[in-house]
Formats: C-alpha cells, sequence, structure tokens
C-alpha cells in the first residue's frame, strides 16, 4: 500500500504536465479547432532547444526562457501551415494535417537531437518539496500541479472576462464573421499557436528529467494529452486538468503493480476507451454531418 | 454495373499478373526481394484507404493491426499448426477483426476526430505490450516458415503479388458495390447516407473489420518476408509514417497503394544509395501528404486526371429509355402520412406549434411559408433526424416514434436536402442504386430517362447542381417508397427546368406510387405540381386546402409578402 502511494505521488507530476497538456488541446481545439497531435512535440522542440543551450554553456535561467521562446516558435510554424493553406477545412482534414506532421516533425527532431543519444537534462526545478505520510514530494511534482491548477483558471478568466478573450471565441465559433468585423483572425489565431507553443515546452522541460528523453517519446506523450482533453470533451478546461492529474496518478499506481508495472503505457489508451464508451450514451446527429 | 465490376477486376488482375512477370523474368534477385515489400506494404496501405481514403475516418493505427495478424502468425509456426503461412496469415487477419470492431465500437457515433485518438492511443498501447510480450520465436530465432511451393525469394514474391491480387481484385468489387457506395456516401454526409436507409454503425464497422483483416494479413506475409520479427516492425512511428503516405498517394486506389508501397520501400533503398539518412523519408512523406490534404487530391487521382487528358475524351451519353418502367407500386391507401399535434423547441424557441398535416396516399400536398417558418423542421421530424420531439407521426397508420432515421428510410420515408448532398465520388448508377436498393439495369435505365438524368455511368462530380437536385428526387423515387419528403427541390434550378421538374412530381403518385410532401417557394412549381397545400407562418399552421383556393387566402398572402392584401392595393 505504501509502495503504491509512493508510486502514486510520483505520478503526481507527469500528471500535472498531462493535464498542461491536455488544457492546451482544448485551448487549441476551441480557438482554432484543431484537434492537435502535434501538441507535444512542438513542446518537445521548445524543451529540446533549452537542453542544447544548456549543454553550450548558457546558464539554465535564459536557456529555459529561449527554450519556451523555440516552443513558441515551433507553434507558430505549425499554426502557419494551418492559417495558410487549411483556414477553411473541415476539422478531420485539420486533424489528419497534424497526424502527417507529426511525423515529419518526430523525424526532424530525432536527426537534429542525435536519436537515442542520451542527453544531459538539468533539473529545472530541483530537490524535495515536504514529506507526505513519509512520502517525498518533490517541488516538480508541486510546481507542475501549481502550474496545471494557475494555467487552468488563468485560461477560463482569460476568455471570460477580457477583450482578447471575447474576440478569441468569437473567432473560434465564426471565424469569417470575426473576420468581417474586423477582428484580426489570423493575428490571433497565431497567438493561440504561440502561447499553447511555449506552456508545453515549459511542462515537458519539468517532466522531461522523469522520461526517457528522446524526442519522439516526448513527442509522443501527446496521446495522455488527448485522452486527459476527452475526459474534458474538448470544452472543459477544469475536466481536463482533472483528468490529466487522474491518468498521472494511475499511470503511477500501474507501475507500482509488478505483474502490469510493464503496461504502463496502455493506461492512457484504457482512459481514452472508457471515456469514449461513456460519452456515447446519448450521441445523436452531428450538426455539421 | 456488373459488367464495369467484371472490367475493373479483369483489368487490375491482368496488369498485375503482367508486371509479376514482367519483374520475375527481367529484374535480378535483390530487386525481387526489394518489390516483394512494395507489394506487402501495399496490402497494409490498401487496407488504411478502405477506411480512411474510402469512408473517411482516420485511423492511426494500421501497423498495429499488422502486428496482431504478424504475432498470430508467429505463434502459429511456433506450434507447427498445420496449413502453411497461407492459412496462419487468414487466421492472423481474422485475430484482428475483432481488435478493430473493438475499437471502432466506441468511436461510432461521435465524429470522425474521435478515431483518430483512439487509435493512436491504441498504437501506443500496442508498443507497450509487444515490447514486453516480444513475438513467438523472436529469443529462440525461430523463422517464419514460407509455403513449400514459395519458398525462394522469387517465389515468395509470386505468392505475395497472387495475395495482393486477390485482395485488389475483392476490393474492387466491393467498393463498386451497395456497400462500398455506403462507405463512400457515410464519409461524404452521414445524414444523407441514413436518410438512405444505410446503417452509419454496420458501415462503419464493415469498414474497419474488413480494413483490420487486410492489415493482419498483410502482417502474416511481413512475417513470412523477414522470417523473425521485432516489435519496432509494427510500432506507433511505422503507423503514422502509413498514415501520411496512403494521404499523400490515396490508398483506396488499387495504383495509389503501389506507388505508396514504392515509396515506403524504394525511397529509404534510395536515400541510402545517396549516402543520405534514411529518416528523411519521413519528412518528405509528411510534406507530401500535407501538400495532398490542402489540393485535396492525391497522387493517384493526379495521375487518373492527367491520364485522361491524354487519352481521348469520353462524352457522356443522356440516359435513354432502354425499357419501360415497371407497373407503379402498390401502396395502402387511405392517410399514407399522418402528423399529429407535432411540437418542436430549441431550447425556448418553440419551432413547431402543435402542428397537424396529412398527405393522402397517392397525392402531392405542398408545404409553404416563409423563410424560418419550421418547414424544414418538419421534414427532420418526420425523416427522424431530431432528437426529440412532442406529438406523434404515423406512416400508414403506425406511429413511427423511438424509431431511427436509417429504419424509418428503410419503412418508407424518404428525403432530398436543401442542398444536395450526394459523394461525388460516386456515378449516377451507384448512387440511384444506393438510394434504391438493388434494381434492374433496364428499370435504372428508365428511370433516369423520365427524370432527364445523365447515363448511369456518369461520374457525379461531373454533373452541374442543378442536374444533381434532379438525382436527389430521383434517387428518393427509385426506393418506390410511399411517402417522399422534398425539401425546396427547385432551389437553384433555373425557371424552365423547375416547371419541367414540377410537372415531373407532379406524375409521381401515378407513375411510381408514391405520395409526396413537397417544400417549395417557388409558387409556379406548388401550383403545376400540388394538389393540396398546407401553409406554415412561425411554426403554426395558418391555412390548409386545395391549392388555388389557399394561395388566394389574404392571410397566406400576408405571411409572404408582409402586407394586408388591401392595404397592397391602396
Amino acid at each position: 500500500m505504501d509502495s503504491l502511494f509512493t508510486a502514486a505521488v510520483a505520478g503526481l507530476s507527469a500528471g500535472g504536465a498531462y493535464a498542461i497538456l491536455g488544457v492546451c488541446a482544448i485551448f487549441t481545439y476551441r480557438l482554432v479547432a484543431v484537434v492537435n497531435f502535434t501538441g507535444a512535440a512542438i513542446g518537445a522542440a521548445g524543451t529540446f532547444a533549452m537542453v542544447a543551450l544548456f549543454e553550450l554553456g548558457v546558464p539554465l535561467l535564459p536557456a529555459v526562457l529561449l527554450g519556451i521562446a523555440a516552443g513558441a516558435a515551433a507553434g507558430i510554424a505549425i499554426g502557419l501551415v494551418m492559417t495558410t493553406w487549411f483556414a477553411g477545412s473541415s476539422a478531420s482534414t485539420k486533424a489528419a494535417v497534424t497526424a502527417a506532421l507529426l511525423v515529419g516533425i518526430i523525424a526532424v527532431g530525432l536527426r537534429l537531437t542525435g536519436g537515442q543519444h542520451p542527453h544531459y537534462f538539468p533539473e529545472i526545478i530541483p530537490g524535495s518539496a515536504f514529506r507526505l505520510a513519509g512520502v517525498e514530494v518533490t517541488w516538480a511534482a508541486v510546481t507542475t500541479l501549481a502550474l496545471s491548477i494557475a494555467f487552468t483558471l488563468l485560461t477560463e478568466q482569460f476568455l471570460a472576462r477580457t477583450r482578447t478573450g471575447l474576440q478569441l471565441r468569437a473567432l473560434s465559433q465564426r471565424p469569417m464573421a470575426a473576420e468581417l468585423i474586423g477582428i484580426r483572425v489570423r493575428l490571433l489565431a497565431l497567438g493561440v499557436w504561440a502561447v499553447t507553443g511555449g506552456v508545453t515546452a515549459f511542462a515537458l522541460m519539468i517532466i522531461a528529467p522523469l522520461r526517457s528523453p528522446d524526442f519522439s517519446s516526448l513527442s509522443l506523450l501527446v496521446v495522455p494529452a488527448l485522452a486527459a482533453a476527452l475526459i474534458g470533451a474538448f470544452s472543459s478546461f477544469r475536466a481536463a486538468l482533472i483528468g490529466g492529474l487522474m491518468i498521472g496518478l494511475l499511470e503511477g499506481s500501474v507501475s507500482a503493480i509488478g505483474a502490469v508495472s510493464q503496461y504502463r503505457g496502455a493506461v492512457p489508451f484504457l482512459v481514452i476507451l472508457a471515456v469514449l464508451l461513456w460519452s456515447q450514451r446519448g450521441a445523436r446527429w452531428d450538426e455539421a454531418r | 454495373m456488373k459488367h464495369a465490376s467484371f472490367r475493373a477486376a479483369a483489368t487490375t488482375a491482368l496488369s498485375l499478373a503482367v508486371l509479376g512477370a514482367v519483374i520475375l523474368l527481367v529484374l535480378p534477385k535483390y530487386w525481387v526481394f526489394l518489390i516483394t515489400a512494395v507489394f506487402i506494404v501495399g496490402i497494409a496501405l490498401q487496407s488504411l484507404g478502405l477506411v480512411t481514403g474510402r469512408t473517411g475516418m482516420i485511423s492511426l493505427c494500421q501497423m498495429s493491426f499488422a502486428g496482431v495478424g504478424a504475432w498470430v502468425t508467429g505463434y502459429l509456426n511456433l506450434i507447427g499448426a498445420p496449413g502453411g503461412l497461407a492459412v496462419w496469415m487468414l487466421i492472423g487477419g481474422l485475430a484482428a477483426v475483432p481488435v478493430g470492431v473493438a475499437i471502432g465500437l466506441p468511436a461510432l457515433r461521435l465524429r470522425g476526430i474521435n478515431l483518430a485518438i483512439v487509435t493512436l492511443g491504441f498504437a501506443a498501447a500496442f508498443d507497450t505490450v509487444l515490447a514486453t510480450i516480444t513475438f513467438p520465436g523472436q529469443t529462440s530465432f525461430t523463422q517464419v516458415a514460407r509455403p513449400e511451393a514459395f519458398d525462394s525469394d522469387k517465389g515468395y514474391f509470386a505468392f505475395v503479388l497472387i495475395t495482393y491480387g486477390i485482395i485488389a481484385v475483392v476490393l474492387e468489387f466491393v467498393s463498386r458495390s451497395r456497400l462500398g457506395a455506403a462507405w463512400l456516401a457515410v464519409r461524404h454526409s452521414e445524414r444523407a447516407a441514413a436518410a438512405n436507409g444505410i446503417s452509419i454503425p454496420r458501415a462503419k464497422l464493415s469498414a474497419f473489420a474488413i480494413s483490420a483483416f487486410i492489415s493482419g494479413v498483410s502482417g502474416g506475409l511481413l512475417a513470412g518476408y523477414l522470417g523473425t520479427l521485432v516489435s519496432e516492425n509494427f510500432s506507433m512511428m511505422q503507423s503514422l509514417a502509413l498514415f501520411a503516405v496512403a494521404t499523400m498517394a490515396g490508398a483506396h486506389f488499387t495504383l495509389g497503394a503501389i506507388a505508396g508501397g514504392m515509396m515506403i520501400v524504394l525511397f529509404p533503398e534510395l536515400l541510402r544509395r545517396l549516402n543520405l539518412p534514411q529518416d528523411v523519408g519521413n519528412v518528405f512523406f509528411a510534406l507530401g501528404a500535407v501538400q495532398a490534404l490542402s489540393t485535396g487530391e492525391t497522387i493517384a487521382e493526379t495521375w487518373t486526371r492527367l491520364a485522361r487528358k491524354l487519352g481521348p475524351k469520353r462524352v457522356m451519353a443522356a440516359a435513354t429509355s432502354a425499357g419501360t418502367l415497371p407497373e407503379k407500386t402498390a401502396h395502402p391507401g387511405g392517410i399514407a402520412l399522418e402528423v399529429r399535434d407535432l411540437t418542436v423547441r430549441y431550447g425556448s424557441v418553440t419551432a413547431l406549434d402543435k402542428v397537424n398535416l396529412a398527405v393522402p396516399a397517392g397525392a402531392v400536398v405542398g408545404l409553404v411559408g416563409p423563410n424560418g417558418a419550421g418547414k424544414s423542421t418538419l421534414v427532420d421530424a418526420i425523416a427522424g433526424f431530431l432528437f426529440r420531439y412532442d406529438g406523434s407521426i404515423l406512416l400508414n397508420g403506425k406511429p413511427l416514434e423511438g424509431i431511427s432515421a436509417t429504419s424509418r428510410s428503410k419503412l418508407g420515408i424518404r428525403r432530398t436536402w436543401q442542398t444536395t448532398r450526394i459523394a461525388p465520388e460516386l456515378r449516377v448508377g451507384e448512387y440511384i442504386r444506393l438510394a434504391a436498393g438493388p434494381i434492374s439495369e433496364s428499370e435504372l435505365e428508365s428511370l433516369l430517362a423520365w427524370f432527364g438524368c445523365p447515363g448511369p455511368d456518369t461520374p457525379i462530380a461531373t454533373i452541374d447542381v442543378g442536374t444533381r437536385r434532379l438525382l436527389d428526387v430521383a434517387g428518393a423515387v427509385a426506393s418506390r417508397a410511399p411517402v417522399i419528403l422534398l425539401d425546396e427541390p427547385a432551389a437553384g434550378v433555373s425557371y424552365d427546368e423547375a416547371m419541367k421538374l414540377g410537372e415531373r412530381i407532379a406524375a409521381i403518385p401515378q407513375t411510381f406510387g408514391s405520395a409526396v410532401l413537397l417544400i417549395e417557394h417557388d409558387m409556379d412549381l406548388v401550383r403545376r405540381a400540388c394538389t393540396a397545400i398546407t401553409v406554415f407562418d412561425f411554426g403554426r399552421v395558418i391555412a390548409a386546402g386545395a391549392t388555388a383556393a389557399v394561395l388566394d387566402m389574404p392571410v397566406v398572402q400576408k405571411a409572404y409578402m408582409g402586407v394586408e392584401f388591401e392595404e397592397a392595393a391602396e
């Protein structure tokens, strides 16, 4: 039991990262109508930019900031592709585009980072914060948890209260109408891509030392991220937050049970299956079709 | 139609046989070995083309299905099951089917994107599982035995080519069947497909099951090709790359599947010879897929289009009546369709308020009213597309509540849409058969001639919108349903054509036996076609009765013109 608790707490920092990624996925879906399969790959680009700078001798803080900027830039690059050629496409076409782009990004990423070649990932937030019932809770876990909650609440408030948030909601629901009343649609959309890119990059930097940190494993964290987003039905940030944390805790617990610990990677899939079966109960005709 | 299927199948089989003979006779062993892989990947690509290209669902775990097939094949090899590779790979394919169905089920009724997520999740989970359980015989280096007659590399090439040929020919038949048309219809518009009596879950699941089977077979073939397998052969990245290539090449065409297979197998070979890193291939595939998605045209389609440009121009003939139409269908007399106290609310808006309406058998009843009066909502309710309504709808006296759109369509309520929703990839004849079910060649020809539609071999993509509207009506009529609902069939049609359409609609009951509820704004058409009309305004019936009398009523004129008749006269 005690080891289970330890493992669950260890899953907490991953859960926080999943939550942030999940919230970013919903953010992208709600505001620019893209189910983004490249979300984690964008973040991975920023993370590896930070590592490269750090390995070159840049101090940690500027390296982290530049890494976040690189994540934002990668996000903008994908955003440029989407807004230039696929602004009017169906949601399913856009998803297909990001799935195809993921292949290319991982290939480029693996090449630039030397494949499985090990890198030194500095712990950005080292050390143990406190002990809870005899279990070490790391600062990394506390930070991702706090960050995920803060990011969720901030996003909600930003969309609900600010003028830019209002414009973004207009953009998401009727892009053409938003453009006609003078909202700078493209700029706003690129802004969304930049923000999600930067935030994802930072989240991945925190949890990268806990993972097998090659470019493709980090990019494929998009699976738990989308599982969290599905829990939020691609609309509720809070549900995605809780969902992401739950997936992390569940993964942590599974890895502590000897017989099934190898199958920890299957947890997001089982969550996705369960969520879809549940949410399908009252399925009705889809308006768009 | 059957001729076309046979011709296409024969062309495919013959060209594959010639291609195979040339490869076996001309190319050295090394190239034969490489090209074997082209066809194995081609089979996997065809399986992906079926779900993604044809049915419009994104599947990102196709290589996982192949992995299931390969694993089962390896296991059967290890225990020395009878039958050899040919039987093992079929069992492997069958083993992949329940996996495919289990994954397809939860994503059936919601947006296609969910399927993309669940399949990606499965690919990731399968990676973990496969890495743990490993392939049967992987640790003992047990080779998967090839069939005795095809043991050499050249022999195995022939084995793979034959398998490819069988699958391609069967797919050629299936894609031209009603099931194949149903897949395209589902991709284009689920609602329109359901309105033609197609069960959406069945169409999607059948595509997914067949696709998983084919993919499983390709896995079995790969097991025989490589002898021993590792989990990387079926990793998530392989599935993603396969998806990118299928999207770029157009894997639902035989040509596209082979082109895609060549890219996946020969591109790394080319890069290797140029001393370039082989992962550049994936970048190329990703860019190619994005390019194909942005233009909406795959490599296979581009080639076909260019080839058609070079070839002689084929003029599509209009349908000429080959025979006479069969007798009109006998439906029960009395009231065919009755709507009782129908109320529909969208939130606080009442779209329909206690509406009553009756369509007698053998009549054409008009439904008119200004925009927003609730006419299309009524059609949606009758055809089963509204989640909930109060009141009741009866077909030949039997209530329809609780019956799905697909079932209502099968029971005999057909509808058309305000904008045409025919999948452009279909041909005229395929669409009519999709809507009507099995009808004879001569009935098809004479039906098309009766409506003045183009001939059955004309691709939908080449005909104009006005003619497609006509085809909408023809499809509904061809089903011989007791009740047909036409939602503004003349919208976007020229005046002369609308008048012609009006005469045709008026003649539907005595020619085909169906009763018609016609929604239309064109009053000349309504006068010409309808014996009785009902007028809606703000969700209520404001007038009903014989056409001419009702149209002259002041309350009706006011609803349309917005002014009192007397005021207008002043």
